[in-house]
This record gives C-alpha cells, sequence and structure tokens, in this order.
C-alpha cells in the first residue's frame, strides 16, 4: 500500500532522487520523492530500517584510476573485476565460459528501492554464458576505489542444461562511505549443478546492497552461500525461484558480525511448480554491540505441491549487548507441502568448552574450535578445495579480528 | 619416599550455596589404581569435576596436589597438561568438530604446554591407529564429528582412547561403566587395563562392584556424604554390593 501523505526527505532520499533524475528514471525518483527510504513500517525492512541507517548517498563513483588487487584470492580461480561499475578487461576464459558486456539493470522489477537503484542506475553488466562442467571457480571481483563512491554493477549469468559451475563474488574496495548496489541474475538450466558463493569484504564505513535473482529449471541444483564479513552495514536480499520440477536450492548464509555493524540477509523463496525444494539454513555470529537480521520467507504457489522446504536461523551470540533478530515467514497456497521453519540462538555451549579444556586446548583456540563447528555445515559442502580454504581463513580471520 | 600422584587435603567444595564436598582426603600413590563407591547423590562426580576444574564449582577449603604441585589455581586444560584426565559420565556431543581435528588439537596443545614439540601428521596418524585398534575405534568413527551419533559404547571406547593418546600421570573415570554392556564392559576395561603399567594413577569413580572385578582397584574408598567415610581392599566393594550403603547413612552428618 502506497502512503499518500508525503513523507520527510533527507539528505540521503536528497541525493538519491537527484541521481535518479539525472538517469532519466523518473518513475523511480517519483517512488523515492513519494515513500521516502523504507522504514521499519516496509515489512521486508522491518529490522533494517534504511532511513536511520543511511544517512548519506555519496556522489556515483567515477572511473577507478588504479585498481588494487582483490580483497580475497582463491588459487586456480578465473576471475573478473567490475571496479566502481565498470566492468574490467579479462584475461582469456576458460572453455565453456563466454564474457560479455551489456547495459542496464538485470533485476525483475519490484517494489523495492534497492530493486528500482540498481535497475535505474546500473550502466555496465558483466554478462557471463557458462556452458559444461565449468572445473575453474569463476570470480566476479566488485570492487569500489577512491573517494566515498555510489555505484551500482550488475552481472547476468546463465548456465546452459547439464552444465555446472562455482561461482564466487567479492566485494571489497576502499574503506570509504560507499554506497554499492550489486545486483546478480543467475538462471540455471535444467539439470544444471551451481555453487554461488558471495562474500562481502568492503570497508567498514562502506554500505553494501546486494540483490540476487535466482531461477531454476527443472531439475536444477543450486547452493548459495552469502556471507556478511566486510561493512558496516551490510544488506543481501535473495530471490530464488523455483520454476522447474525436481528443482533444489540450498540457500544458506552467513552474518559475522562485529561491533558496530549491521548485517541483514532477506530472502524470499518462491516455489512456483510441483515438486521443488529448498533448504534454507542461515547463521548469525556476533560480537559485541551489534545486530544481525535473517528474515526468510517462502511461498509456495497454488500449484506448488509437493514443496518440501524448511528456512532454519541459528544464532550465537559472542558477546551480551549483540541483537540478532530472526524472522520466518511462510505463504502457502497449496495443500500438499511439508514446510517449516526454526529459529535457534544461544551462547558457546559451556559444557562442551569444557570438555574440549579439559582436554587441555586452551580457551582461545576451543572457542575457535566450537565456532568452526557451528558453521561447518554452510563451509563444507563448498568443494573446492581452494575455496573452502579462503572461506575458512575468512571465519578465521574474522575470529581473530579485534572485537 | 616419591611423592604420590594425587593428594587431596580437606577438600571442601560448593556449587552456588550448597557444600557438596565436605572435607575430602584422598592420597593416590604412583601407579595404584583406586576405586571410590558411593550412591548417586554423594558427590563422587562432583569431585571428579573439581579435580578437572570445571567453572561451577567453589572450593572453599582445602588443596589438591598432583605430583605435588597445588592445580587449584589452575585451568583446566593447564591441569590437563599437567597430567590430569577426566573420562566423562557423559562425553559431550560437539557437532562440526572432527575427532580427528580434536585429538591432533588436545594431544598437540599438551605437548606444547609441556614444551615439547608437535607431533608430525605420520606420527599422529600412526598413534591413532595404535589406541584405537585396542579399543576397536574404527576409521569410520574418528571421521564423524566428535561423540556425535556415537553409540554409549562407542562413546566411552573414544574416551579411553582420548587417554591412550594423552597419556596424564592421573586418570579419573567417573562412572564409566555407565550405559555400557558386558561386551562393551569388557572392551573398555581391557583399555583402561592395558593403560596399567605401574605408573599412571586411576581413580575409578562407581556405584556399581561390577566394573571392579575388571578393573581390579588397590585401595576402595566409600564415598558417603561428601567424604571418604572407609576405605579397604577389593573386598570392601564385594561387602558393599551385598550390604548396599545403609550402614553409612548419617555417619557423616
Amino acid at each position: 500500500m502506497r502512503q499518500t501523505f508525503p513523507v520527510r526527505l533527507g539528505a540521503a532520499e536528497e541525493s538519491l532522487i537527484a541521481q535518479l533524475k539525472a538517469a532519466g528514471a523518473d518513475q523511480a525518483a517519483e517512488r523515492v520523492t513519494v515513500a521516502g527510504l523504507p522504514t521499519r513500517r516496509v515489512e521486508s525492512y522491518h529490522y533494517t530500517d534504511l532511513k536511520t541507517l543511511l544517512r548519506a548517498i555519496p556522489p556515483l563513483a567515477q572511473a577507478a584510476n588504479e585498481a588494487t588487487g582483490t580483497a580475497l584470492r582463491v588459487p586456480g580461480a578465473y576471475a573478473l573485476s567490475i571496479v566502481n561499475g565498470a566492468v574490467q578487461h579479462a584475461a582469456t576464459a576458460p572453455e565453456g565460459v563466454k564474457v560479455g558486456k551489456t547495459h542496464g539493470g538485470v533485476l525483475t522489477n519490484r517494489d523495492d528501492v534497492i530493486v528500482s537503484v540498481s535497475n535505474a542506475l546500473t550502466k555496465d553488466t558483466l554478462s557471463l554464458d557458462l556452458k559444461g562442467a565449468i572445473e575453474q571457480v569463476v570470480q566476479i571481483d566488485h570492487r569500489i576505489e577512491g573517494e566515498a563512491g555510489h555505484v551500482a554493477d550488475a552481472t547476468k549469468i546463465f548456465v546452459a542444461d547439464d552444465s555446472s559451475a562455482v561461482i564466487l563474488e567479492t566485494f571489497s574496495g576502499s574503506d570509504a562511505a560507499h554506497v554499492g548496489n550489486h545486483a546478480t541474475y543467475l538462471a540455471l538450466g535444467k539439470n544444471a549443478v551451481v555453487t554461488h558463493v558471495t562474500i562481502d569484504l568492503s570497508g567498514r564505513a562502506t554500505s553494501h546492497f546486494a540483490t540476487n535473482e535466482y531461477h531454476l529449471a527443472d531439475g536444477a541444483q543450486l547452493r548459495t552461500l552469502i556471507i556478511h564479513a566486510g561493512s558496516g552495514l551490510a544488506r543481501t536480499h535473495l530471490f530464488p525461484k523455483m520454476e522447474g520440477e525436481g528443482a533444489h536450492a540450498d540457500v544458506t548464509g552467513l552474518n559475522l558480525v562485529s561491533d558496530g555493524q549491521h548485517s541483514d540477509i532477506t530472502m524470499e523463496t518462491l516455489h512456483a511448480v510441483p515438486h521443488t525444494s529448498s533448504q534454507p539454513l542461515f547463521k548469525s555470529i556476533t560480537r559485541g554491540r551489534s545486530k544481525s537480521v535473517v528474515q526468510g520467507k517462502l511461498i509456495v504457489a497454488r500449484d506448488a505441491q509437493k514443496t518440501d522446504a524448511k528456512f532454519m536461523h541459528q544464532g550465537l551470540m559472542l558477546s551480551d549487548d549483540a541483537e540478532i533478530l530472526s524472522k520466518p515467514e511462510l505463504e502457502i497456497y497449496a495443500d500438499d507441502v511439508v514446510c517449516g521453519h526454526g529459529s535457534t540462538c544461544g551462547k558457546l555451549d559451556e559444557d562442551s568448552l569444557f570438555y574440549l579444556l579439559s582436554r587441555g586446548i586452551p580457551k582461545a583456540e576451543a572457542e575457535t574450535m566450537l565456532v568452526r563447528g557451528f558453521i561447518a555445515e554452510l563451509i563444507d559442502p563448498v568443494e573446492d578445495e581452494a575455496l573452502n580454504e579462503a572461506l575458512q581463513g575468512i571465519v578465521d580471520g574474522w575470529l581473530l579480528g579485534e572485537k | 619416599m616419591t611423592t604420590p600422584v594425587l593428594e587431596i587435603r580437606n577438600l571442601h567444595a560448593r556449587i552456588e550455596e550448597r557444600e557438596i564436598l565436605k572435607g575430602v582426603n584422598l592420597v593416590i600413590p604412583q601407579g595404584q589404581v583406586h576405586a571410590i563407591m558411593g550412591r548417586n547423590g554423594s558427590g563422587k562426580s562432583t569431585l571428579s569435576y573439581v579435580l578437572a576444574g570445571k567453572e561451577d564449582y567453589e572450593v572453599t577449603e582445602g588443596e589438591i596436589l598432583l605430583n605435588g604441585e597445588n592445580i587449584l589455581e589452575m585451568e583446566p586444560h593447564e591441569r590437563a597438561a599437567a597430567g590430569l584426565f577426566l573420562a566423562f559420565q557423559y562425553p559431550i556431543e560437539i557437532p562440526g568438530v572432527a575427532t580427528m581435528t580434536f585429538l591432533k588439537a588436545a594431544i598437540n596443545a599438551q605437548r606444547k604446554a609441556r614444551g615439547e614439540g608437535e607431533l608430525t601428521t605420520p606420527e599422529f596418524m600412526r598413534a591413532v591407529k595404535e589406541a584405537g585398534a585396542q579399543l576397536n575405534v574404527d576409521s569410520d568413527m574418528l571421521k564423524r564429528p566428535l561423540n556425535v551419533g556415537f553409540s554409549g559404547g562407542e562413546k566411552k571406547r573414544a574416551e579411553i582412547m582420548q587417554m591412550a593418546l594423552l597419556k596424564p600421570s592421573l586418570a579419573v573415570l567417573d562412572e564409566t561403566d555407565s550405559g555400557l554392556d558386558i561386551d562393551a564392559l569388557q572392551v573398555v576395561s581391557k583399555g583402561v587395563n592395558a593403560l596399567r603399567d605401574g605408573k599412571r594413577s586411576m581413580l575409578v569413580i562407581t556405584h556399581y562392584q561390577r566394573l571392579l572385578n575388571h578393573i581390579v582397584p588397590d585401595v576402595v574408598h566409600v564415598f558417603a556424604d561428601g567424604k571418604i567415610v572407609e576405605s579397604g581392599d577389593k573386598d570392601l566393594a564385594l561387602q558393599l554390593e551385598a550390604k548396599g550403603y545403609a550402614d553409612y547413612d548419617g555417619q557423616a552428618a
């Protein structure tokens, strides 16, 4: 429902409106003018009130002169980069990988400010066509360099029938008050098997937004792993859509949140046809005064009988001051389905800790083992050895990091 | 005279406001196996936790000397490195932590604390294989997360295997027989007996005499109301089995 009374617009909204108008996106500009940035009254932003959290939108980022290296090097990966929104020239692509460049947004329009800004402001779009069994990890390295800048970039990936790929997206850059708005459209052909890992390693001053749209054809198998471990404010909005019978998605994510950070993973999975399944599993680890939000909505269309889906969110609080917010939602229109949701939250188990200590393992090491154990079921299924190790490295680095 | 491996002097301990140990005195010389018997709730398990250094318990009086060194100020992991091992009555399941990773971390942490070098991977694998063979712990069990999905017997065998690998000077076995059938009891007892080498000392806590047929103690102590009320040789266990603990009721009050 649209608000009919005018809202008071802040500096962030004023800049955003100007940028949208300059890009010719009058409709998007009008929407922001009328509604402002979403507040807690907008259900999907209930715990991530952008009006409060996003005080400024920096000017649109200019092309970066010199690009620094990637924040995460995975040995053997084929890396492409998008710097300040511009798709860079890449090394020769491995067999089965076709790299292209198009223009404009990639997301399905919906009433969401991040989506409409992405579609309005994206210029360069990286397009990837993947065919066959791609052995090399395909890495898309997004970076925002230089002075604080607002960046919208987009990637469109098609994975052909019976093909397989591991796609990694990394986000990093200079530690400035950037606002990154990243869109990924990933379509899986029949029986395609894809692992899609995204990792935010941006600086603390950055606000990171990502919207991932997934389309799964018959028998397609998707595993996603979203890791937030960088920006002060991070939100990834996932829209998996199960469009073919036998499609299955393991939608997983991890918020690693330290003092002063706010991380949000919001998922809306649509089971559109019969006989599809999904297993969303999210974990939050918080320390200091921080906030982790996980929202998961499962929508089962009227004809989508035999849908099997369960949402789970587990939180681990390493401090008393952190907040973990969990919101599962079910919207089921079919009558023969198995759907569920669960949520847990707690501290490290004292008995487990004592058991490890009693075997001679010092406290800090024992805690690390337990935390690693807590997230093992997210990291372990990533089969590529180099990527698995890199992910473990990120977690270990986070654990060693200052509070 | 050599220093006893364990010497407990007038140990008092409480949890919250409740005093559970009320003046325990116990000396275990090198190489001896002592059994503590007592009914449920007499404080036997508390004694094992206090020895291992569990935070929930507060020691209000007394001393615990391990090889002559007071361990009360030590953290649990320091006590382990100093040679103390507690075989848990209920070993903890830890999902996501691979048994092998855990074993290696424990062995190397203790070696490091003692100023010894870490084991190489082949050395470690050999040690695990040897210890595992003794206790029917196969590689399949070792691949699983720590204690997760283990049966009662498997958990206890895994505990004794850890003990074999960590080579403590004092092993405290807290009701190791609970949850074991006869066959499992024999495997576990055999494993424990294989670790009796004339130097290592053990404290076996149980409320059934049955275990002591397999692990024959040098001394049996009767525990009632937070302290040792009688000590004797292994025949004391048989007498207890016949008469029960009723004679000791009220005696300590």
